[in-house]
């Protein structure tokens, strides 16, 4: 039976690109008679049951799990071996565990806690056990040092081989244990803020609300129509050199996209981001630890043929990935980055109404924030993304409310969630635009991203020698600062005329050359 | 057998029918089959060549026109990497652990500076009349090989997507060109004139050696592309058009390049005729290839499938009043590449280092870098 990680990995945090309105009776409907994978697959972003981050993974023996037996017996367990590990704290799991059994509950994760505990009971008796062993054939080693008579020489020379083969079974059952840990545990999701609702979309709490529907006085089109009318999209010759949802971008919306991108660039660094471009291929083992299944089912990950690279779906995995595996000094943090890249989803799984245009497509480009930052702080700067992306909206005159995603809705890297849905008069209803999520330690005890302290005075020993403090995990956030094709359904759609033009928002006014409008072309 | 028939004379006639729908159905399978050899072989054929291109390798290639010369430095020339690391431009190390080499991130000024590139050329290609197009970079890959690439090919350049027959594009060239595949355009509508930007993707797949450093070699970069649909009679007219515009481009960076009408060796399949611009790059002390023009003259419409219909002119009307549809012609297509931003980066660097470490950023992207006229060493 494969292991079937749900929600273990989070399809991807930035945006959430199959919203349901609350309101919409047919998505309720569906919600109930449907089982929850299918719900999942279809409704939020993510996937159906999803294959572990690993090859294959079979276990022989049937359930309940490894009890606890002679070491003989994990043996019949064939793991494959983990790509990379985790620096996941199993004491603190197992010092906590009804926090995190309720937790995985509420996250409607199947991450096996009992045994994973199981597993690591296991692995500390094992741990003592080769430890004892080691001692023993130390003990033996120095006795042979010494004068001895013959025979006593030759038991102890039988003891000792003994005692290596015992050793080296048990050493290679201690690796076996360790790697089928590591998958199991790897499967449990991030721990949650206590402010945030348990339960499913319904139960997502509304933070903010920000304007109110514009009162049109004439009829409104949708962002598709406009498009065509303004001659600003192409997706029929798209769909047959690529396929569908893709799309080109003509005339006006060429230059709306990059103004987008210049301006939310531009703020952004105001705010002390450092700005970036990034690889759009990458390592699948980096879209993994940020944790995303690029080989699951109905995966959003595209792979290229004949490697082990991806191509990204945000870049927040090209980011983390800066500072994987190093120590970065206490006085760098936090690290602010803002980065610009295109962004390559498959959207496997998505279907029905709510992907028409530009609302679910392919390929994008996407402005992200990420934060890298010490533990005590994430909380605050989780409230600092979210402010600056009300700032960004709010600025270019857009109605959104803002929510604080339920437990069911988190995906498992997020430890807290606020998504931003932009009102849409042509599609009726909110559209999320924006996401911002508070990873805590989960990305980075994937990544192996640790700071150093800084040393305090008073951790000086008598002999003037300063302590090193020991290493802590940071934190990690990311917040999406501007996808663009949603934003173009929102400027359309919220600024169009009755003369059939789109009148441009005025802080993007200086980077589209002074164009302060589109106007229908005469045909 | 529709008329009359003495049974056993009906009885011939069904054998003989029957032997003829054998023998014809054998004879199509095997005409259907030459069709497919016949194509593949003729495939493989290139375009013809331009009459004044020169015959040979790369050291026959023909110097059309330089522009500039040379800066003479007053201090020790540093190259682009070195400049990047001190002005914190770029990252190849980080890159090299998430993605592999030839990977890199763009920091700080680079980003705007790249940014500037593609606004500034984009903005200008758009003023002599070409539409802006950003385009998707996965295509099926039937759409990379009517361009003339070869996505299965030993050493491809082509990245191909697992589970698909799609692949990542290397050139906006690809996409555009399949705008208007399998169409017919009224000739009313040419020439039709596109300006692309995208992202591109390429395994540099044999590449190897010193040419391959930092920005100069890389698997990803951004790139506005130039890409003209026209009759057949003008081509040789746009292909000049092309090249000039690059020409004014370059020039108004202040970059100092030579204009190559390339050898029949190193045209490539799809080229009747290829300008190469290579400029100066002063930290790895030689020409390098910023952007070329291509005239691909029916070479990738015959296999994309983009044709005109001609406007009728008033005496083909015959007698009866009805006005004969002439028939379609094949168009010709052209690519040129207005800026590919890793090179026009290099260049930028080298060319206008000052001699306290800090790059001035060439007049005409000042505008579009937000008023910023040079990158300063940052204090650490």
């Amino acid at each position: 039976m494969a292991l079937q990680c749900r929600l273990s990995g989070a399809t991807f945090q930035s945006l959430k690109l199959a919203t349901i309105p609350i309101s919409s009776s047919s998505s309720r409907f569906i919600f109930r008679t449907l089982p929850k994978t299918l719900n999942l697959a279809l409704f939020s972003r993510h996937s159906a049951p999803k294959a572990p981050p690993f090859s294959v993974l079979i276990r022989t023996l049937s359930a309940p799990a490894v009890a606890a037996a002679p070491a003989a017996e994990t043996s019949d367990i064939k793991v494959v071996k983990p790509q990379w590990n985790a620096a996941i704290d199993f004491k603190w799991i197992r010092d906590n565990k009804e926090a995190v059994a309720v937790n995985i509950k509420n996250r409607n994760s199947n991450a096996n806690l009992e045994l994973v505990l199981q597993l690591y009971d296991k692995m500390l008796n094992l741990q003592k056990e080769v430890e004892r062993l080691r001692g023993e054939r130390n003990n033996v080693a120095n006795k042979m040092k010494g004068k001895l008579e013959p025979a006593e020489r030759q038991k102890l020379i039988e003891e000792g081989k003994n005692l290596k083969e015992a050793l080296t079974t048990l050493e290679e059952d201690l690796v076996k244990l360790r790697d089928e840990l590591q998958i199991e545990a790897q499967c449990i999701p991030n721990l949650t803020h206590p402010d945030v609702p348990i339960g499913w979309e319904d139960s997502s709490k509304l933070r903010n609300m920000v304007g109110s529907p514009r009162k049109f006085d004439f009829p409104v089109k949708d962002h598709l129509q406009l498009g065509k009318e303004l001659d600003l999209f192409d997706f029929d010759a798209a769909a047959e050199v690529s396929g569908s949802k893709f799309y080109y971008l003509k005339n006006e919306a060429v230059m709306l996209e990059m103004a987008l991108v210049n301006w939310t660039l531009t703020e952004v660094m105001k705010r002390g981001f450092t700005p970036l471009t990034t690889p759009e291929i990458v390592r699948s083992s980096v879209v993994e630890k940020c944790g995303f299944q690029p080989r699951g089912e109905n995966t959003q990950v595209y792979s290229i043929e004949d490697s082990d690279q991806c191509l990204i779906g945000t870049a927040e995995i090209p980011v983390g990935g800066i500072h994987m595996d190093s120590i970065v000094a206490e006085s760098a943090l936090p690290l602010k980055y803002v980065a610009f890249s295109h962004c390559f989803r498959t959207e496997a799984g998505a279907a029905g109404t709510a992907t028409r245009g530009l609302y679910r497509v392919h390929q994008f480009s996407k402005v992200e924030m990420f934060i890298l930052c010490r533990q005590e702080e994430s909380d605050m700067y989780h409230e600092e993304l979210i402010k600056i992306e009300e700032d960004l909206f709010s600025s270019l005159g857009l109605h959104f409310k803002i929510l604080d995603m339920a437990t069911g809705d988190l995906g498992a890297p997020a430890y807290r969630k606020f998504d931003v849905e932009a009102w849409m008069p042509g599609l009726e209803r909110y559209g999320e635009i924006s996401s911002a999520s508070n990873c805590t330690d989960y990305q980075s005890r994937r990544l192996g991203i640790r700071y150093r302290p800084s040393e305090s005075p008073s951790t000086t020993s008598k002999k003037g020698k300063t302590n090193v403090a020991a290493t802590k995990i940071v934190h990690t956030l990311n917040a999406t600062a501007c996808a663009v094709p949603r934003m173009l359904v929102c400027l359309l759609e919220n600024f169009q005329q009755e003369d059939g033009s789109v009148s441009i928002p005025h802080p993007l006014r200086p980077f589209t050359g002074g164009v302060e409008a589109i106007y229908p072309k005469s045909r | 057998m529709k008329g009359k028939l003495e049974p056993a004379e009906r009885q011939k006639l069904i054998e003989e029918g029957k032997n003829l729908k054998e023998a014809l159905t054998t004879l199509e399978e095997d005409l259907v089959k030459l069709r497919d050899e016949l194509q593949i072989e003729a495939q493989c054929i290139p375009n013809l060549t331009h009459p004044d291109v020169p015959i040979g390798w790369e050291d026959s290639s023909k110097l059309r026109n330089m522009v500039g010369s040379p800066r003479k430095f007053d201090f020790p020339v540093k190259d682009h990497l070195q400049l990047g690391k001190e002005l914190d431009l770029f990252d190849f190390d980080a890159a090299a652990e998430v993605s592999g080499s030839k990977f890199y991130y763009l920091k700080n000024e680079a980003v705007m500076l790249e940014m500037a590139l593609v606004n500034w050329t984009l903005t200008e290609v758009m003023k002599r009349g070409f539409t802006p197009l950003t385009t998707p970079e996965i295509v099926r890959s039937s759409v990379v090989e009517k361009c003339g690439f070869q996505p299965r090919g030993e050493n491809t350049q082509v990245y191909s997507i697992e589970d698909s027959d799609q692949c990542l594009i290397g050139t906006a060239e690809i996409p555009v060109g399949g705008i208007h595949m399998d169409s017919i355009v009224a000739e009313s509508a040419l020439p039709l004139k596109y300006v692309a930007f995208s992202h591109c993707f390429r395994t540099e797949a044999g590449a190897a050696g010193t040419a391959t450093r930092g920005l100069y070699r890389v698997h990803q970069f951004s790139k506005v592309e130039m890409f003209i649909l026209c009759r057949q009679e003008e081509s040789d007219m746009y292909h000049e058009e092309l090249i000039k515009i690059e020409e004014d481009l370059f020039s108004s960076l202040g970059l100092h390049f030579k204009i190559l009408d390339m050898a029949t060796g190193d045209l490539g399949a799809p080229a009747y005729r290829k300008f190469d611009v290579e400029a100066w790059m002063p930290g790895l002390e030689r020409y390098g290839e910023i952007s070329s023009a291509s005239n691909c003259t029916d070479y990738q419409s015959r296999r994309l499938g983009i044709r005109y219909r001609p406007s009728e002119s008033p005496s083909t009307t015959s007698k009866k009043g009805k006005t004969n549809v002439a028939a379609t012609k094949i168009v010709h297509t052209l690519n040129a590449t207005a800026c590919a931003v890793p090179r026009m980066l290099v260049c930028l660097l080298e060319n206008f280092q000052q001699e306290d470490g800090s790059v001035s950023i060439p007049h005409p992207l000042r505008p579009f870098t937000g008023g910023v006229e040079a990158i300063y060493p940052k204090s650490r």
